[in-house]
């Protein structure tokens, strides 16, 4: 496995700076919580790879019993042959210790829970890439972003069955409750569709949020990168 | 069996169970495969059998285990049938929200059904989580009379996903007295063997494994697992010839597997594992070997003789305690003792609490301290882990109430050499009381390596012939009853002056009659610099490593800055945390306590606050800033419990994450902000339940109550809460906020007031009490 990295301008963005001077003491902080955090960690991902079957309303995953809901996660993978579904989780031990933080000190708290949303992002992107090498390799199909539950009308509904279907809780520890939290927290789930490699497909930012017209981050003029 | 099915086309995500039902004769198939294959012990299909996973599958409990057991008796061959019952599939408290006693009662469901319809052992496996694992285990030993095995699953690193290593997943079991442990699932048997290993040093009972066919990969998609019937068979009776007696496979193995392991070890009698006797307690990532080395156990859990910790269980603050709890480990405890015990509260559901709490955040075994069996027993339960129960004595009554519970939750005994006379003046006559103890204890089947002596220490003002009897019986109980000691050091001094000069001269005279763990103050640094240095003279600490490095840096630490005294206020806005503390008691020694609220902590705070809204800080900066005040208000505080004052208080306000709902950091900022302009905050924590906000609402008269939500799906709990809080009539304003929400949305679901962050919550609470 990788050494996981955490990048220090994400962990201020997600903290919500913006401009000004951070402070010595603070600045110290941010950069002990980042070795924390990758000392915490214990990352680990699976995924699935399966043929999709597109109808009007939905997407059914075939050899499986995952049925995709929604008009976003329809168009999403709109050019998908197949699709990879993703769980990524930096383990159980991030939670703990910023459990115990917030009851000593809540500064260090904030930046520790700050750097492990940046560290399961990386994680996210470190799998993304390994899906998008097998993608190419195997299937000569290039990939789509991740499209995550509760982006736009894919609803949170699916989470149980996707690590259900993946059979997360075994090989990687990952659960969810039945409010559809992951358990550990800082885990993701999504799906990566497969595609002609020259298509192109970026993220499109706070455009498929649904509170993008509150969102604090985004008036910052930061985005908060789901 | 997930293996079989899947290559007989169960779909991915497919309830495999529902083939019970719909597919009988495949699932009867694969058991009389496995039984030509040779294997002595089948799994019945309920894996997943519980009521969360069956939800949407239109099939109860019973139905898929009845169905499943029943196929199992018809396959032919000569077998035992073993209940197969896997993890929930959701993560309890405190990592997850599922509740223990919840969990009992889903597991309590499939181990009724799995008797009823007659099973012959109950089998859990594949479990990550200690906690769950516990109770299954007293689902299956409290509903059943079968046999029951527990197997967990673990990592290369030799841990469980939640943290559990084998010494601490074999302490646990064989406490709760399960008839076999061990592992499966996890890895192949080559990468399993160094945790077999490790169980086997320390299990006592039959240890069991069943690994899978080495290591996943992918290959076109579909995962296939690396290793040959061969190979397999080969590691496998390696683990047998160390001592592993119950062997099968997990993941990617199947029948050919199980015949050729059978064929190789056929004829192969068992290995019986020898009784250990390790004096072992532990929480669920923890575990500590007590006569390995002194081990500390910390005293100040406990309201004897406190003021403030009596204040802080009457009113409910948890934080308090755990403070204190905090301290006492970084100060170097090993072990806590936790005694909530006070005529004003409710004493069975303060441990219980407090005990979750610690363990939510800090992994020290506990030590349950109660005079009380009802709470010793209701603590032993919700315990994650093996604990020690503080405590039993030479009187029969006592005995005959603590070691039944003992026994069944494998705990602990601390025994004091007292009965109905009183303490012995000789040490031969408190060895006397300890013999009967430990012999007692063998009659309820309680091993004498789970009872820890404690000799009883007398203060030398008023029994000073009896302190070299007390130290005499602690060699006594070690040498002739082989159990470990404990002894709580600090009384010896009590009524003389110099009483730690005291402590540490006894505790080196009782480390050197052989006291395994006394109980202290850990925070006492010169205590502790008496253990660290005896450890270096009996040779414990090899060449003085912890010793050296404890003390190589002693003279740096005393160079404490100057203080700049009478600046709080910059001090505040700075955000120096240390230095509140000490300024605001300079300051109290020359104003009242409003006055610093109003001259010093209030303008610095909003300053800070306005700063933050022009975006010239940031958010870490600003909590910063509050936890400095928090600092400086808890002395302001500490000074009014001790002058019996009424503590300052702006207004009452409730808080809560709401019920489903685990995201507490952006409540814990509010709290800490609203605290520190003076209100008094009634924190609920999270995953709070309807009813609880609207009882405590209603019952303490609460005028603003706060909700917080993260998600999206939880949004809903929220507006449920609002609803009831308004139908039955409490007169409070509520406040909302949490990533997924807005103004809008806060409307539509009846809040009075949304709070974009904690400084609008500020502005809000001042407008609702009336605070200019």
């Amino acid at each position: 496995m990788i050494n996981l990295e955490i990048n220090r301008n994400e962990v201020l963005r997600y903290l919500g700076y913006k401009k000004g001077d951070i402070g010595e003491s603070i600045s110290q902080l941010i950069d002990e919580c980042i070795e924390e955090i990758k000392k915490y960690s214990n990352y680990k991902y699976t995924y699935i790879v399966l043929k999709i079957k597109q109808s009007e309303d939905n997407i059914e995953l075939l050899k499986s019993n995952l049925i995709l809901e929604g008009s976003d996660i329809l168009h999403h993978l709109k050019d998908s042959t197949m699709c990879a579904v993703l769980a990524v989780t930096l383990g159980s031990l991030v939670d703990t210790k910023i459990k115990f933080f917030e009851k000593t000190n809540l500064t260090k708290a904030l930046i520790l829970d700050a750097c492990a949303s940046t560290a399961i992002e990386w994680v996210c992107d470190e799998a993304s890439h390994k899906i998008k090498e097998e993608a190419l390799s195997d299937h000569d199909l290039g990939i789509t972003y991740r499209y995550s539950p509760g982006y736009g009308d894919f609803s949170m509904d699916i989470q149980p069955e996707i690590i259900n279907a993946l059979e997360a809780q075994k090989k990687i520890g990952l659960t969810v409750t039945e409010t559809n939290i992951l358990i550990p927290r800082k885990s993701v789930t999504a799906i990566i569709g497969f595609q002609d490699k020259n298509i192109i497909s970026i993220h499109p930012g706070c455009k498929t949020c649904n509170n993008a017209k509150w969102c604090q981050l985004k008036k910052g003029g930061n985005y908060c990168g789901n | 069996m997930g293996t079989m099915l899947q290559q007989r086309g169960l779909k991915t995500g497919e309830v495999p169970e529902t083939y019970n039902i719909i597919h009988p004769e495949i699932i009867k198939e694969i058991h009389e495969e496995y039984i030509e294959a040779g294997a002595n012990i089948i799994t019945t299909n309920t894996f997943g059998a519980n009521e969360l996973k069956l939800k949407n599958t239109g099939y109860s409990v019973e139905e898929i285990i009845i169905s499943a057991v029943n196929i199992a008796k018809e396959a032919k061959g000569e077998k035992y049938i073993a209940l197969d019952i896997g993890p929930i599939g959701q993560m309890l408290e405190p990592i997850g929200t599922l509740s223990f006693e919840r969990a009992y009662e889903i597991i309590k469901k499939q181990v009724i059904a799995g008797v009823k319809a007659g099973c012959d052992l109950i089998l859990i496996e594949t479990i990550s989580d200690l906690y769950e694992a516990k109770a299954a285990v007293l689902a299956a030993k409290e509903n059943s009379n079968l046999p029951v095995f527990c197997t967990m699953t673990f990592e290369e690193n030799g841990r469980t996903f939640t943290g559990t290593d084998p010494i601490t997943m074999v302490t646990l079991l064989e406490g709760l007295g399960v008839d076999a442990l061990g592992v499966n699932c996890s890895l192949g048997p080559g990468e399993l063997l160094p945790i077999v290993e490790e169980i086997l040093k320390y299990s006592s009972i039959p240890v069991m494994v069943q690994p899978n066919a080495g290591l996943p990969k992918i290959i076109n998609g579909e995962t296939v697992y690396d290793i040959s019937e061969e190979e397999f068979s080969k590691h496998v009776q390696i683990m047998a010839e160390k001592g592993a007696c119950i062997l099968g496979g997990c993941c990617g193995t199947n029948e050919k597997f199980i015949k050729k392991l059978v064929s190789e070890i056929k004829g192969k009698s068992p290995k019986v594992l020898e009784n250990k006797g390790y004096t072992t307690v532990c929480s669920p990532s923890k575990t500590v070997i007590l006569g390995n080395g002194v081990k500390v156990i910390g005293e100040r859990i406990n309201p004897t003789g406190k003021k403030k910790f009596k204040d802080a269980l009457k009113n409910n603050n948890i934080d308090y305690i755990l403070t204190e709890a905090i301290n006492q480990m970084e100060a170097g405890a090993d072990i806590l003792d936790v005694n909530v015990g006070l005529p004003e509260i409710n004493e069975t559901e303060m441990m219980v609490r407090v005990i979750n709490e610690i363990q939510s955040i800090i992994n020290l075994p506990l030590q349950i301290d109660s005079s009380s069996s009802e709470v010793i027993e209701a603590a032993a339960r919700i315990y994650n882990g093996k604990p020690i129960i503080n405590s039993v004595n030479g009187k029969d009554q006592i005995m005959r109430e603590v070691f039944p519970i003992a026994k069944k939750y494998g705990a602990c005994v601390v025994g004091l050499t007292l009965d109905d006379n009183g303490i012995p003046s000789k040490a031969e006559d408190r060895f006397k009381i300890a013999e009967k103890i430990v012999n007692t204890a063998k009659e309820y089947g309680i091993k004498k390596e789970d009872i820890l002596i404690d000799c009883l220490v007398l203060t030398a003002s008023a029994q000073q012939e009896e302190v070299m009897e007390t130290l005499k019986a602690v060699r006594l109980v070690k040498e002739k009853l082989g159990v470990k000691t404990l002894l709580g050091v600090s009384n010896v001094s009590f009524g003389l002056p110099n009483r730690e000069l005291l402590n540490q001269t006894f505790l080196s005279m009782a480390l050197v009659q052989g006291l395994d763990a006394p109980i202290l103050n850990p925070n006492n640094k010169t205590i502790m610099d008496v253990i660290k240095s005896f450890k270096v003279l009996a040779n414990l600490d090899k060449e003085a490593k912890e010793y050296i490095e404890a003390n190589s840096n002693v003279e740096v630490k005393q160079d404490v800055q100057p203080i700049n005294k009478g600046n709080l206020k910059d001090i505040i806005i700075k955000g120096i945390k240390e230095e509140a503390s000490q300024i605001t008691k300079e300051l109290l020694k020359t104003n009242d306590s409003l006055t610093i609220v109003d001259n010093y902590l209030i303008p610095a705070l909003d300053i800070v606050g306005a700063k933050f809204e022009r975006g010239e800080i940031f958010l870490p900066q600003l909590i910063q800033s509050a936890e400095t005040v928090k600092n400086s208000f808890a002395v302001i505080k500490e000074k009014e419990v001790l002058e019996n004052k009424k503590g300052i208080s702006k207004g009452k306000i409730i808080l809560a994450t709401v019920k489903g709902d685990i995201h507490d950091i952006g409540k814990n900022i509010v709290k800490v902000i609203l605290e520190n302009y003076g209100f008094e905050i009634i924190d609920l924590g999270k995953d709070v339940p309807i009813e609880k906000v609207v009882k405590i609402a209603k019952e303490e008269d609460v005028k603003l109550v706060g909700l917080s939500a993260l998600m999206t799906t939880t949004v809903k709990s929220m507006e449920e809460t609002i609803k009831a809080l308004k139908e039955n009539n409490v007169q409070c304003k509520i406040i909302v906020g949490g990533a997924v929400l807005n103004p809008e949305y806060a409307e539509m679901i009846n809040a009075d007031y949304y709070a974009k962050d904690a400084q609008e919550a500020v502005q809000i609470a001042k407008k609702i009490f009336n605070i200019v």
